[in-house]
């Protein structure tokens, strides 16, 4: 469970808070999905979930953030590590061996993970991500999906509690991105993991994601069940949020025939609606 | 404008690699190249700018063979804007950033032409020039790169990826600024883009590519319909046209939201009239 | 060029070599080369550093590393060459001990270059910095800022390829082939490069934060790293190089 409670900060040398009083909580098992416009705090908000912030960038913060209890600010970042697992923006940054192999025995083998566990947990990790063939290529022979599913594969080896990630699929294409929400998808269902996604792709949270959280200028506008927030289309809009267009269909079809329709979140949805209001 | 014939690059096996690449955009134009990643989408625009020269066939830009003239000498005809735009930018002022395009292409240091284009743009994308560019947010900083490239005019404008990292406002505002070149000075674009919503919105004509070859090549509205090529470049359509296709009937050819609801409450009212 | 500082999968006696050995044998290939002062010598240790990129099965790469050295190689000999005015002269300024002079030090330098790359050809990175830190104790901090440094070299080199390609496209001669003029326009973009360099080192430095780095210590390995007979022998190797090195050094 994630507690955030009157959470502010403000960066070193910024002139204005980067997250202004911000109260969030996530319960254990939750998808949740966190949108907004450049410079909302959305990476803020990750990094303070993970620890990094206040523990690797410095600045003025206020509030508390508490995972399963334990404050993030009295807590070394590497004990808040065992439980938040964290999958930056940049993947060619955050990799850091030379094979895939390697890679996912890093973060174990700092944690201590029992000899005997490693090499089933390596290729646990390796199969859930669906990359078992690449266990001995070397990374700069991946192509970006790839490095993509083998930073995620690192992650997944350590067993986080919580898995934060900024942007996964920011460079991927359209197919490689919904494997990687696949993948999410499947970690959060199977094996309870609670899952933060940072992401652009509008489509893609409405579809995977459970909650969605808006931010706005360094606070939380909207947050709740997906569709409920999609009924706020022209508000995100104002706040340079899009919406998958199957929802703004919807809307569009509740003004026109004064029904009350909940929003779509995907083409099958969409298709059922329609079907049914012109059966 | 831009003619490929049986264009190749790369040796079989090698990543990168197109291979007998032929079509023909025509001025005015605004193509979208799409596909997979690995599908030989960059590589195909660098052949068009002339970054890389093929290794077999001929690519022609503006009446020019790119393998024969030099890329910094076409740099005034074809405008190339990159998905990272800070390895474009290496300038101290977002005033300063734009000249340099304009003072590289024309070999003059100072001229009143290029303080009046430089001022131009500056207002075109309302910045004020004394602006730092490594102190904006990246979607500004694309904005920045766009407007470098944009002063200069060019006949042919290469996007790669130009969206990508930006939140939605910042790529509207992108867009419709290229859209608006287009459609006033005529300035042919050709753009590699994931987002297919971005294509339809925005596009005329789309070529599809997968293993290094052009597979499909067409009317963007057309090509979203053919579900075979569109499975085998690994793409799925826009969602309100996914949703026509299945749909079927008088719904097939509808692509936004708000035709399709026209079309579902005439078909609604009908209904009740029988 | 990139793919010169990358690892090359492969199982040749050098592949499996314990890193630490290799550092032995590129340092003491290093140090023979500095203390003798015979020609013979350094080109029997330039056969020896082709010798190591053959039992690697890098040979391919060996021949890359030679190509990129060919310019700074041509410009050192004859700057030597030029320079040096004791001797014979054979032909106006230069003289037959300058020629010998510009052969040794471009020898040399090539004979210093090749192992060093090479070694990046045939260990892991990460094999690199757990052998130092398990085997020689080396504090972990040290080891991964050596590593983080080797890795940053091609994804370095990629950025600057980028930049200069950016560049070109919008109409600065980086495609001229006057190298002079090319220095002068790559200097300007020294300073984006180093911003997004730095950005860099601090996502790695975070992104290896959150994943324990605090806690790696020289039993952190899973892997361990033994020594087995081919460490012997290039350990005897090394000797030999060393001790023939100096033995041998007043022969022409």
């Amino acid at each position: 469970m994630i507690e955030i409670d009157g959470l502010t900060f403000q960066y070193d040398g910024a002139a204005s808070p980067a997250l202004k009083d911000i109260s969030l909580s996530i319960e254990d098992g939750g998808f949740v999905g966190v949108i907004g416009h450049a410079g909302a705090g959305k990476t803020t908000l990750a990094g303070a979930i993970s620890g990094i912030i206040p523990h690797s960038y410095k600045g003025d913060f206020y509030g508390s953030v508490k995972i399963d209890g334990m404050d993030t600010v009295d807590n070394r970042l590497t004990d808040i590590s065992r439980l938040v697992g964290t999958v930056f923006q940049d993947t060619d940054s955050q990799i850091i061996s030379s094979v895939v192999e390697d890679e996912l025995l890093y973060g174990m083998e700092n944690f201590g993970v029992p000899r005997g566990e490693i090499e089933e947990r390596l290729s646990f990790a390796l199969d859930e991500v669906g990359i078992p063939q690449l266990r001995n290529r070397t990374i700069a022979s991946l192509s970006g999906g790839q490095r993509q599913k083998v930073a995620i594969a690192s992650l997944i080896a350590l067993r986080p509690k919580i898995l934060v990630l900024d942007e996964p699929t920011g460079e991927l294409d359209p197919g490689s991105s919904r494997q990687v929400f696949s993948l999410l998808r499947r970690l959060n269902s199977e094996y309870g993991m609670t899952i933060i996604v940072i992401e652009q792709k509008i489509m893609l949270l409405c579809e995977f994601a459970e909650k969605l959280v808006v931010m706005n200028r360094g606070e939380i506008a909207f947050s709740g069940d997906v569709r409920d927030v999609l009924l706020h289309i022209d508000e995100l809009r104002e706040i340079g949020v899009n919406c998958p267009r199957v929802a703004l269909l919807s809307k569009l079809l509740s003004e026109k025939t004064g029904r009350q329709l909940p929003a779509a979140v995907n083409i099958d949805e969409a298709e059922r609606m329609i079907k049914e209001m012109i059966a | 404008m831009i003619i490929a014939e049986k264009v190749s690059y790369g040796y079989s096996g090698s990543i990168r690699t197109v291979s007998d690449l032929s079509f023909h955009i025509k001025k005015g134009e605004f193509a979208a190249i799409v596909g997979e990643n690995g599908a030989g989408k960059t590589t195909t625009v660098k052949l068009i700018d002339g970054l890389i020269k093929p290794t077999s066939g001929k690519m022609t830009v503006c009446g020019l063979d790119t393998a024969s003239s030099r890329v910094s000498e076409r740099a005034r005809h074809v405008g190339f804007l990159f998905q990272n735009p800070d390895r474009q930018i290496c300038q101290n002022t977002v005033r300063e950033e734009i000249a340099f395009g304009l003072r590289a292409v024309s070999g003059k240091k100072r001229s009143d032409e290029i303080d009046r284009r430089t001022s131009e743009m500056l207002e075109l994308f309302g910045f004020t020039g004394d602006e730092e560019p490594f102190s904006l947010s990246r979607g500004q900083r694309q904005q920045v790169a766009l407007a470098s490239v944009l002063a200069v005019d060019p006949e042919v404008l290469i996007l790669d990826e130009p969206t990508t990292g930006l939140d939605y406002r910042e790529c509207v505002r992108i867009m419709d600024m290229i859209r608006e070149m287009n459609e006033q000075s005529g300035t042919t674009v050709v753009m590699v883009c994931h987002d297919m919503e971005i294509v339809l919105d925005y596009a005329d004509r789309a070529l599809v590519m997968a293993g290094g070859a052009l597979i499909g090549d067409g009317r963007v509205k057309d090509i979203f319909r053919d579900e075979e090529l569109m499975g085998k470049a690994s793409l799925l359509p826009p969602q309100i046209t996914g949703l026509a296709l299945r749909l079927g009937g008088d719904f097939r050819d509808i692509d936004d939201a708000a035709a399709m609801a026209d079309a579902v409450c005439g078909r609604m009212k009908e209904g009740k009239a029988i | 060029m990139t793919e010169i500082f990358q690892y090359t999968p492969g199982n040749s006696p050098l592949h499996r070599m314990n890193p630490v050995t290799k550092i032995l044998l590129t340092i003491c290939v290093c140090v023979a080369a500095f203390v003798t002062d015979s020609l013979i010598v350094l080109a029997a240790l330039f056969v020896f550093d082709l010798l190591i990129g053959l039992t690697g099965g890098v040979f391919r790469k060996t021949l890359a590393v030679l190509k990129g050295l060919v310019k700074v190689s041509v410009f050192l000999f004859a700057l030597q060459a030029l320079l040096v005015r004791r001797g014979n002269v054979l032909f106006r300024i230069v003289t037959d001990e300058g020629l010998m002079l510009a052969s040794k030090v471009v020898l040399r330098l090539i004979v210093v270059c090749l192992p060093l790359t090479l070694i990046l050809a045939v260990t892991k990175i990460s094999d690199l910095a757990n052998a130092m830190v398990q085997v020689l104790h080396l504090p972990y901090p040290y080891a991964f800022t050596l590593t983080t440094a080797i890795r940053f070299v091609p994804q370095f080199m990629e950025e600057m390829t980028g930049i200069m390609e950016a560049q070109t496209a919008r109409g600065v001669e980086f495609d001229t082939r006057n190298s002079i003029k090319k220095i002068g326009m790559i200097l300007p973009l020294c300073a984006p490069l180093l911003i997004s360099s730095i950005r860099r080192t601090t996502a790695t430095a975070v992104a290896a934060e959150v994943r324990g780095f605090e806690l790696r210590n020289h039993g952190s390995g899973y892997k361990k790293y033994g020594f087995g007979p081919i460490d012997l022998i290039a350990v005897l190797i090394s000797a030999a190089l060393i001790a023939g090195a100096v033995l041998l050094r007043n022969i022409p």
